[in-house]
């Protein structure tokens, strides 16, 4: 029976929607968990590695054994800032970085022979003895290549220029040069002595599933930390979050959609069949011959569109990774079995939730059908129809999204445009109606069709508004999602910053920045100074009666950077107290908020600071809030003009300098050698680098579920083909002219469409203002330049792929359109 | 003696031949409207004997393919009984009465109903291979050839004309070998000249098999036919 209904062509749509649902998950699937491997790889290398530890204590020993008893890879890194003398005259405070064989674990180290060039990739680290330094300190220490420098006690010559090095990140100020050396020159430098800042790493590369394990037997609390690529780079982690959320919500409309494009074609298919199955019932078959009879023809199917499926997916997805090989430079990992096992798991739950209800039907069917056609058309259950549907897109969204919350909102936001929406459609058909009987006959013909089939349109604007509906929730969202992520970090962030720029250098710097580079942020003086007294109470017992000795956090003894200004800095807002006006004479602090809570430090407490020995009384007037993740000089401590104006000051500024220009940097400091670089390009480039891939993602994942979309679309009009075929073909028998039903079928379309938009924005507004707040975070806003565009995209959407599908209904004569409807 | 003997033996065999396929008792038929419950069919009381030809004539609306449904067992009255070669059809479920109408039951309709997806073959093949018969097909070439079809038995029906696709119907509803064949309007749809065609090879494959007719229409002609005529008039037998 299967192979007569194949072979006349009954089964090919049903077939080509299992097929389109499988393949296009698989495809996702595929490309997501492939480029999901590439973006947490990609990511690992900024840490260098899977996950580390990390103390300003030296890791023991234990850990080590524990990590290489589990199989993991290891290697250590110590980080310490020392002076670095190049003979009597020259010498520069780096951040040195000693590293172990093996470093890094992830990601490559970037080397030349020439500063300030592009480098090529290096799998090996200093040989004891040699060290490679960043190429700004060529210039600063005024040395070349096969020098000797010494870093404390010990004597080492330089091997070769750091380009790059993949864990560059840490925090704003700890961002010194970097000079690389091998860890086993550490103790002849005698720098590392009781006391000594110094950030020990125990760099980890291995299975998840190991590395999990490890972090719970290792004793971590309190002086060990286990970083995580979401810990380190949080804005990163959240980006990745994001993504992977939105990716999966992706893929997610992409399963619902070729659901109901499933759904649709087995209706049509079961619809088609009843004359069929009241034939072989009058010829003896039984209710159970026919339901075995199909459930067969669907198992068949159901195999025959898995196969196709995930071939469709496989080479779909090589297409998409091949088209976007030049936008992806990553190396992909090969994927792991889960994509295929969720496009096969698919394809038959499809068959079983979408397909099989409405074959179920057939075996209702009554044989009398055969000669009286208006009877034995029992209603099929629609509580089988619904809850098989409904079961199977539930167990199909957990199970792809693994989570319950997403799938939970997903479900609030389809039932709310289903109740809600039925309604709505009802009423707009109704209307629509009343519209029709004050028009001309094609546009009158077209809205009495509608209202005449007011069931079959209620559903059909239910599932078009529901398609469109997911695809504005995609745009919108990804929109949203984009739009942050490139606010984060604008084109031509500042990506070097100046420091210790005395007030004699600064009109030369000035003058040499508006010459060399693109462009230029504000200058902030620094004056360096301690917190020695609060409200008349030595700083260290306040601490002490404030906070617990072992609390992490700032240390109000700590000396620190203070700047003085007029104008509340960019980013920063005042969340308590009032910023003093520009002319206030009084000696004002302003403070960071969180600095403030954790030393327990509030409004109106007055704060002692000792600068160069001198010292100055403030009172906090305002606590601010600031943006950590904008690539802007922050301060904790701000104070007023008048307290710290007549101090000597050093400058700052920062500007943007393009990686093909960095030589500028060699100039700058060959002439002014006192002055500290920091670069912060190499960090800007990665995060905008991740951005840049999972914008890709997104975008190509949206793609893939506006053609489910559309699929589903071409789908629904053929469902409803045949009614509007006998109907039209009738009319033509009576008179009507082609144009006629050319028309009244644009007419009726566009109405479909302009009413299914129309459902589709309200039910998209909804959606997304749910998401949003709840899953993505993001600030929620309505958009009204929607509400038109909305239904004129879906009236031109459904207007073009309506009449492509109808196109033969017009064309032909009318005798064989009744003859092969009979 | 003889003419006794003769006599007894007449009795017999005519009593076999008399033998009832289908009884009808009290069947009412009552479906609900929008404008209430309407009544179909209303104290029909028929019998019908083996080797018989009936014909059931009424005017359109008159509930005669409404009775043609229940009696073939396509459809169950609302009240009354109906047996069919000695079963009680209005007692079996749908799956029996599928069962026993692959077994005992032909049909010829005004539209043909032939599968437009299989060829004259397999829809001449079907009903005995829902039966589960080794030999369908052997059987099936022979109906077609009774038929006249033997050359067209790998074509479509929408490559066949009216005429030809009614001839399968009438190999598919014979190819069974049934008790009854049930027909209704078999002519409706084909010109004079082709329906006095399709008529005359109904009522010879009639003679040959011995099966029982019960032909629904409102041409006279072919009522005339049959060997017992039955009028029904607003869901009432005359």
């Amino acid at each position: 029976m299967a192979w007569r209904d194949w072979r006349s062509g009954e089964l090919g749509l049903l077939l080509v929607a299992l097929v389109v649902a499988v393949g296009t998950v698989t495809a996702i699937s595929l490309f997501v968990d492939r480029l999901h491997q590439a973006l947490l790889l990609e990511s690992a290398n900024f840490l260098a590695a899977d996950r580390y530890v990390s103390s300003s204590r030296e890791i023991p020993q234990a850990f080590r054994d524990a990590a290489q008893a589990r199989g993991l890879q290891i290697t250590d890194t110590m980080v310490f800032p020392s002076m670095v003398f190049a003979g009597d005259e020259r010498n520069q405070l780096v951040s040195v970085k000693a590293v172990g064989e093996g470093y890094p674990l992830r990601g490559s180290l970037v080397v030349s022979m020439e500063p300030f060039a592009s480098g090529q990739d290096i799998d090996s680290v200093p040989t004891p003895g040699e060290i490679w330094m960043d190429s700004r300190l060529f210039p600063s220490l005024d040395i070349g290549l096969g020098d000797e420098v010494e870093v404390g006690l010990a004597r080492l010559k330089v091997g070769k220029v750091l380009i790059k090095e993949p864990d560059r990140g840490g925090s704003f100020f700890d961002l010194g040069p970097r000079l690389l050396m091998n860890i086993a020159d550490v103790p002849a430098t005698e720098v590392v002595q009781p006391g000594s800042r110094i950030g020990y790493r125990m760099l980890l590369k291995g299975p998840d599933t190991e590395l999990e394990a490890l972090k719970d037997e290792l004793p971590l609390e309190p002086n060990y930390r286990w970083v995580g690529i979401r810990d380190s780079s949080p804005r990163i982690g959240s980006a990745l979050d994001r993504a992977e959320s939105f990716l999966l919500l992706g893929g997610l409309l992409a399963v619902l959609l070729a659901g109901v494009a499933v759904a649709l074609s087995a209706h049509r298919y079961s619809k088609r069949h009843y004359d069929h199955v009241g034939i072989l019932k009058t010829l003896g078959a039984t209710p159970n011959q026919i339901l075995y009879g199909y459930l067969g023809i669907l198992v068949v199917i159901g195999v025959v569109a898995v196969f196709l499926g995930l071939l469709l997916g496989g080479v779909l997805h090589l297409g998409i990774v091949a088209a976007l090989q030049t936008l992806i430079p990553v190396d992909l990992p090969m994927p792991g079995p889960r994509p295929f096992l969720l496009g096969s798991a698919t394809g038959l739950i499809c068959a079983l939730a979408f397909a099989m209800p409405p074959l179920l039907h057939l075996k209702n069917i009554s044989p009398m059908r055969v000669i009286r056609r208006d009877l034995g058309t029992a209603p099929a259950s629609q509580w089988l129809s619904y809850g098989a549907a409904a079961a199977g897109s539930l167990f199909l969204l957990i199970w792809y999204s693994g989570s319950w919350f997403l799938t939970f909102w997903m479900l609030v936001g389809t039932l709310v445009v289903l109740v809600v929406f039925g309604t709505l459609a009802t009423l707009l058909l109704r209307g629509g109606r009343i519209v029709g009987m004050q028009a001309g006959s094609g546009l009158r013909l077209a809205l009495s069709g509608l209202q005449r089939r007011h069931k079959e349109n209620t559903a059909q604007i239910l599932i078009f508004g529901l398609a469109i509906m997911l695809l504005l929730i995609l745009v919108l969202l990804r929109t949203a999602l984009i739009d942050e992520w490139r606010a984060a970090l604008p084109e031509n962030t500042p990506n070097h910053f100046l420091m210790n720029i005395t007030p004699a250098q600064l009109e030369g710097v000035e003058d040499l920045l508006a010459d060399g580079a693109e462009r230029q942020g504000p200058l902030y003086p620094m004056i360096r100074g301690r917190v020695v007294e609060v409200n008349g109470i030595d700083s260290q017992e306040w601490q002490d009666q404030h906070r617990h000795p072992d609390m992490p956090g700032p240390r109000l003894r700590s000396e620190r950077n203070l700047t003085w200004t007029t104008e509340l800095p960019k980013d920063n807002q005042v969340v308590s107290g009032r910023w003093w006006g520009e002319d206030s004479r009084a000696r004002e602090v302003s403070l960071e908020g969180d600095y403030a809570r954790e030393l327990g430090l509030g409004l109106g407490d007055v704060l002692k600071f000792d600068i160069g020995g001198q010292t100055i009384e403030t009172e906090v007037t305002s606590l601010r809030k600031l943006d950590w993740e904008s690539m802007q000089p922050n301060f904790f401590i701000i104070i007023s003009p008048s307290g710290l104006q007549d101090f000597a000051a050093t400058y700052m500024t920062s500007f943007f300098l393009p990686t093909e220009e960095k030589r500028f940097l060699n100039r700058l400091l060959s002439e002014f050698p006192t002055i500290t670089v920091i670069e912060v390009d190499a960090i800007i480039e990665q995060v905008q680098s991740i951005v840049d891939r999972v914008t890709q993602a997104v975008e190509l994942v949206l793609s893939l579920v506006v053609v489910s979309g559309c699929l589903v679309l071409i789908a629904s009009i053929q469902a409803s083909r045949d009614a509007r075929m006998a109907e039209h073909a009738l009319v033509r028998t009576l008179g009507g002219t082609r144009n006629l039903i050319r028309t009244s079928l644009a007419a009726e379309f566009t109405a479909l469409g302009l009413f299914s938009g129309l459902v589709a924005v309200v039910g998209a507004e909804v959606t997304v203002w749910l998401l949003q707040v709840q899953v993505f975070e993001l600030p929620a806003r309505l958009h009204p330049w929607l509400w038109l565009l909305s239904p004129l995209a879906g009236a031109a959407l459904i207007l073009v792929v309506g009449m492509v599908g109808t196109r033969r209904l017009v064309s032909s004569p009318p005798i064989l359109v009744l003859r092969a409807l009979s | 003696m003889a003419a006794e003997i003769a006599s007894i033996t007449q009795l017999l065999t005519s009593g076999c031949m008399s033998r009832m396929v289908i009884r009808a008792a009290g069947i009412e038929k009552v479906v609900p409207t929008a404008e209430g419950q309407l009544t179909i069919l209303a104290g029909i009381e028929l019998e019908i004997n083996a080797g018989e030809s009936l014909a059931i004539v009424g005017a359109s609306g008159s509930g005669k393919t409404t009775l043609l449904g229940i009696l073939a067992g396509l459809d169950l009255p609302s009240a009354g009984q109906v047996f069919l070669a000695e079963r009680e059809l209005t007692a079996l479920d749908e799956e029996d009465r599928a069962l026993l109408r692959g077994e005992h039951v032909g049909f010829v309709f005004q539209t043909f109903q032939l599968l437009g997806s299989l060829t004259a073959l397999e829809n001449v093949m079907l009903p005995a291979e829902l039966r589960g018969d080794a030999d369908a097909e052997a059987e099936a070439i022979g109906v077609l050839d009774k038929v006249g079809l033997r050359d067209r038995i790998g074509h479509y029906p929408r490559q066949l004309s009216g005429g030809e696709q009614q001839r399968v119907a009438i190999a598919r509803a014979f190819a069974s070998k049934p008790t009854v064949l049930f027909a209704d309007e078999p002519t409706g749809n084909l010109d004079t000249k082709t329906g006095q065609k399709i008529i005359d090879l109904i009522f010879e494959l009639n003679q040959e098999f011995n099966t029982t007719l019960v032909l629904v229409t409102h041409d006279d002609r072919i009522a005339d036919r049959c060997n017992r005529i039955v009028e029904i008039d607003g869901g009432r037998l005359q």
